[in-house]
């Protein structure tokens, strides 16, 4: 019997191996049309082309997009890659000289430092550019430190404090417009038993989130590229108060903030287990997957008494860019015209909740009316890790600040890191 | 005669070709680089000399990485080897269902470390706090990879729960190795269990327990896989091991030549360490 | 001496503690990809009510299981059975000249690339690989056959030089050739040493997820594991379509295992007394 079944498994191994060896000369034969993507090709013949893009939450979004556009342009197919970890993954391509023809990417460090090696096609001339709002342009202006467009922008994202309506009308509580009321308000949550916020210290990067607002309200946007030329220090009085801040959240936080990562945030804020929650829109469709009738608000994050400092933390979540090696630069254009389309943004913001970089095309979701606000007066501001080289990894450096609580260390840390990482160059 | 080494040398120059193609000179590549500064994306790069292995002896984030390795390393593979020694004696012994438990313990070997790890990451975060609240304990009730203090034990565990299955086989092979009537002999001479462990099974089992410690060493100096699937380094730098540091830094952060002059030196560690323990062990091996 | 000694309970049942440990965890898995989040709510511990084969639906659906499953079988396949036909030929010409400088020498230089961490390679081999166009499946497989020196020449060559050269001796006069000799005498013999190192490279082509993840670029070429990984964002809280992905992407092996189970132990046992 026994052996009976092991031959059996053997030959259906065997046969499996056939027919997958069938299936991968397939792939072989088809793969030089696939990657070249610009052999010279006689007119008429398919032109292949690759967007690449870092945003998991956003694939299904930007295939229906990829979708009607091939649907519309018989002789153009665009497919759309989306590895994990996708910023390691464009760097290696880049390494080996494999760029994608065309890229979506969030404003990062990343970005500045392969715009800056040349990478991309030079897009000032271009009209792509003028229907964008000029504040997201010269933001990527000031990343890449050069008048030179080698991005345009597409969506951009929103950060401050997302709450539990229902929640605060059974707690009748009203929204918090500095960092005194913040806290009172955070009191009067913990008073009633209830968790004030949810922090997810586990996952290095949402602690980024509070660090953002404070950092970009307290120090102001410049106060990296001024760590830059030597002109301040992370170990100064204003730095200081980031960090006592950030410290005062965690009182406010659950029992075990520490071993929550993203994933529990989302799933415990969407379930009401606490008031509020320290994360971007982009955390609000995984919120609603997990509890569709959640009742949700934002606000900005009040990071200081003065209620005119404290503004939206807002950044290019995708820019759409050209890689100067495309063979097929005018059908990479026509791509980025197409996403750039109001209703095709309209559609992509829709259900991303995300924030249109093109003129004329509004987020008009419920839920995060309460930026609008801030975005019509222009009461935003870049996040500040965008200016902080990747090396220096600050996101780790505050994850065990958080645990040590240890300010003295933690202002003389970013100190020695950022100095280390400069001394590499 | 000629003609027989002649066959010889085609039997191994292809595979000596594609071995140095594939991995002498991309090992190569890899030293070459960690004299510069390449970045590992941009076009150009400059020599700075030894300036990378300068900095890598000043840099805390390197020592960190390094005594988190070792201290890792040293933990599981005690524990692996004094576990499933006794697993391996346990199931050598006159157990009802021995073939079943034998393929109870070795199950965990056929199993992919990442989704093991993903696994034990949920067993950590909900069912052992869960467990915790039951049992009305405190310090269960927190998930520990997220403690600064005690994350590394739960990267210990999931490392020794899956580690113990290759060795407790080998165990179990050397043990079945020695002679019945060793332990006779021993049975007449009246020696008792523990003596007869120490002066019969344990000097039998020098050769097993040499290569095991070896293996068990040498795979948690390069603990990657658990850490990337538990903690990713995390909390802060706690459980960041060097193959981690180098990845991360490497590629994300974009100090790939840098990285690659540690990987030369995380190189030399491993070497060096091998080769003492080797030569220790086999000495012991001798002696005994 | 012939006394019968009675079966020892007490280490019966603590051996049967210790299952219980290697047994919970995987326990959890099965049950978890078997629920709802509602019976997840009641209890994480408890035996599922119902069976909701939907998850693994989804989960076959969600990360396109059949195509990395059938990625995993072609590469594992191809790369165990050409593992075991040239590295036992150069091992074969290796352990016959060990008296020689140059074959010694080779002898050493595969070994000791088996310190050389990965690290240190991997950026100059997704070089080299994208160059030669070799960022794919075959070109993994071709890795693996050339890593897999490393380690299997080790094997092979102290089990081969346990065999008496008289054999081949005696084949040669008789006018065989050398390749001759080993095809028809020496490879035959290699069988359980072949089930050792066919069994440890299927485990680890198998499972291995880092080569993968660096040399294929192109999504229909994922294998499983790098499937878990590639989803773990896009599972993000429901754990039970992460835990019934998580248990499709083990159960092959695991079945193969159970089949197998005895051949695999003594294959492992035997290689490691005989070498």
């Amino acid at each position: 019997m026994k052996k009976t079944i092991s031959f059996m498994l053997v030959s259906l191994l065997f046969v499996m191996a056939l027919a997958g060896c069938g299936g991968g000369t397939k792939d072989t034969n088809s793969e030089p049309a696939a990657s070249g993507g610009g052999d010279s090709k006689p007119a008429g013949e398919k032109v292949k082309l690759e967007f690449f893009q870092n945003k998991p939450e956003a694939k299904a979004s930007f295939d229906e997009l990829v979708k009607k556009f091939n649907e519309a342009n018989p002789n153009i197919t665009i497919t759309q890659v989306n590895p994990p970890d996708a910023e390691t993954v464009l760097k290696t391509r880049v390494a080996k000289k494999d760029v994608p023809d065309i890229i979506g990417l969030g404003a990062t460090d990343t970005y500045a430092q392969l715009a800056k090696s040349g990478l991309f096609e030079d897009l000032s001339g271009n009209s792509l550019k003028d229907n964008i709002q000029p504040a997201y342009l010269n933001m990527l202006n000031k990343l890449t430190g050069s008048e030179t467009v080698y991005g345009i922008p597409f969506t951009a994202n929103a950060s401050g404090v997302i709450y539990n309506k229902k929640m605060f009308d059974e707690l009748g509580l009203t929204i918090p417009k500095t960092w005194d009321e913040l806290l009172a308000t955070a009191q009067k949550v913990k008073d009633a038993g209830k968790t004030a916020f949810y922090l997810t210290v586990k996952d290095s990067w949402t602690t980024m989130v509070p660090f953002n607002s404070l950092s970009t309200d307290i120090l102001g946007i410049d106060f990296y590229a001024e760590r830059a030329g030597g002109k301040v220090k992370f170990d100064s009085p204003e730095f200081r108060e980031v960090a006592e801040k950030q410290l005062k959240l965690l009182d406010y936080g659950e029992k075990d903030l520490y071993g929550k990562g993203y994933n529990d945030g989302n799933t415990a804020f969407a379930k009401g287990e606490s008031a509020m929650y320290l994360q971007g829109v982009w955390a609000i469709p995984e919120i609603l997957k997990a509890n569709p009738d959640a009742e949700l608000g934002v606000f900005p994050f009040p990071a200081t008494n003065d209620e005119a400092r404290n503004k939206v933390i807002s950044g290019v979540d995708t820019l759409l860019a050209i890689s100067k090696n495309t063979k097929h630069p005018e059908e990479a254009k026509k791509f980025i015209e197409f996403l750039l389309q109001p209703e095709n943004v309209q559609a992509f913001i829709d259900e991303q909740k995300a924030f249109s970089a093109v003129k004329g095309v509004n987020q008009s979701d419920a839920i995060v009316q309460g930026f609008n606000g801030a975005f019509e007066s222009g009461a935003i501001e870049d996040f500040s890790d965008h200016y902080i080289p990747g090396a220096v990894k600050a996101d780790t450096i505050i994850q065990g600040f958080l645990q040590k609580k240890d300010i003295d260390a933690y202002v003389k840390q970013f100190d020695k890191e950022w100095d280390k990482v400069a001394a590499r160059k | 005669m000629a003609k027989r080494k002649a066959a010889f040398y085609s039997m191994t120059i292809p595979a000596l070709l594609l071995f140095f193609a594939f991995h002498t000179f991309p090992t190569l590549q890899g030293i070459f680089y960690s004299f510069t500064n390449w970045d590992g994306y941009s076009d150009g790069y400059d020599f700075v000399g030894f300036k990378n292995f300068a900095a890598l002896f000043q840099d805390e984030n390197v020592l960190n990485a390094y005594l988190f390795t070792f201290k890792y390393a040293i933990v599981v593979t005690i524990l692996i080897n004094v576990i499933s020694l006794l697993i391996a004696l346990g199931l050598n012994a006159r157990i009802k269902f021995r073939n079943f438990f034998r393929g109870v313990y070795f199950l965990p070997n056929v199993l992919g470390v990442l989704i093991v790890g993903y696994i034990f990451n949920y067993i950590f975060a909900n069912a052992i706090p869960k467990l915790g609240e039951m049992l009305g304990s405190e310090t269960l009730a927190i998930n520990i990879l997220g403690s600064e203090q005690w994350a590394w034990i739960g990267i210990v565990i999931v490392a020794v729960w899956q580690g113990i299955a290759f060795n407790t086989i080998l165990y179990l092979a050397g043990l079945q190795t020695i002679p019945r009537d060793l332990y006779e002999a021993s049975d007449i001479d009246g020696a008792g269990k523990w003596q007869t462990f120490w002066s019969i099974t344990f000097p039998m089992l020098a050769a097993f327990f040499t290569i095991n410690m070896v293996l068990a060493m040498k795979n948690s100096l390069m603990v990657f896989d658990q850490i990337v699937a538990l903690t990713g380094g995390g909390p802060g730098r706690a459980t960041q091991s060097i193959a981690m540091l180098i990845y991360q830094g490497g590629f994300q952060g974009g100090e790939f030549a840098y990285q690659s002059a540690n990987a030369v030196i995380y190189f030399i560690v491993i070497v060096v360490i091998s080769v003492f323990q080797l030569k220790f062990l086999q000495k012991r091996e001798m002696d005994a | 001496m012939t006394k019968k000694r009675s079966t020892n309970w007490f280490i019966t049942i603590l051996i049967t503690l210790g299952s219980l440990l290697i047994l919970f965890p995987l326990y959890m898995t099965v049950s978890i990809a078997l629920k709802n989040p509602e019976e997840m709510a009641e209890s994480i511990f408890s035996l599922p009510t119902g069976l909701h084969f939907d998850n693994f639906t989804r989960a076959i659906e969600a990360t396109d299981f059949f195509s990395a499953f059938k990625n995993s079988v072609v590469i594992t396949v191809i790369a165990v059975c050409f593992i075991l036909l040239t590295n036992s030929l150069v091992s074969y010409a290796v352990a016959r000249n060990m008296n020689h400088k140059f074959f010694k020498g080779l002898y050493f230089y595969f070994i000791s690339a088996m310190f050389i961490p990965f690290q240190i390679i991997m950026l100059p081999v997704v070089k080299l690989t994208t160059d030669l166009h070799m960022n794919n499946i075959p070109g993994l497989i071709i890795l693996y056959i050339v890593y897999g020196l490393a380690f299997n020449i080790f094997v092979y060559v102290g089990y081969i030089r346990s065999i008496p050269i008289e054999l081949e001796e005696a084949a040669t006069v008789d006018g065989a050739s050398t390749y001759g000799t080993f095809w028809r005498i020496i490879f035959p013999l290699l069988a359980p040493i072949n089930a050792t190192v066919a069994i440890l490279s299927c485990l680890s082509t198998w499972n291995d997820f880092m080569l993968p993840l660096i040399i294929l670029s192109k999504p229909e070429s994922y294998t499983l594991p790098l499937v878990q990984y590639v989803f773990q964002g896009q599972f993000s809280t429901d754990y039970n379509l992460a835990f019934a992905s998580y248990l499709l992407a083990l159960a092959p092996m695991v079945i193969v295992y159970l089949v197998a189970q005895k051949w695999i132990i003594n294959g492992i046992t035997q290689g490691a007394v005989k070498s």
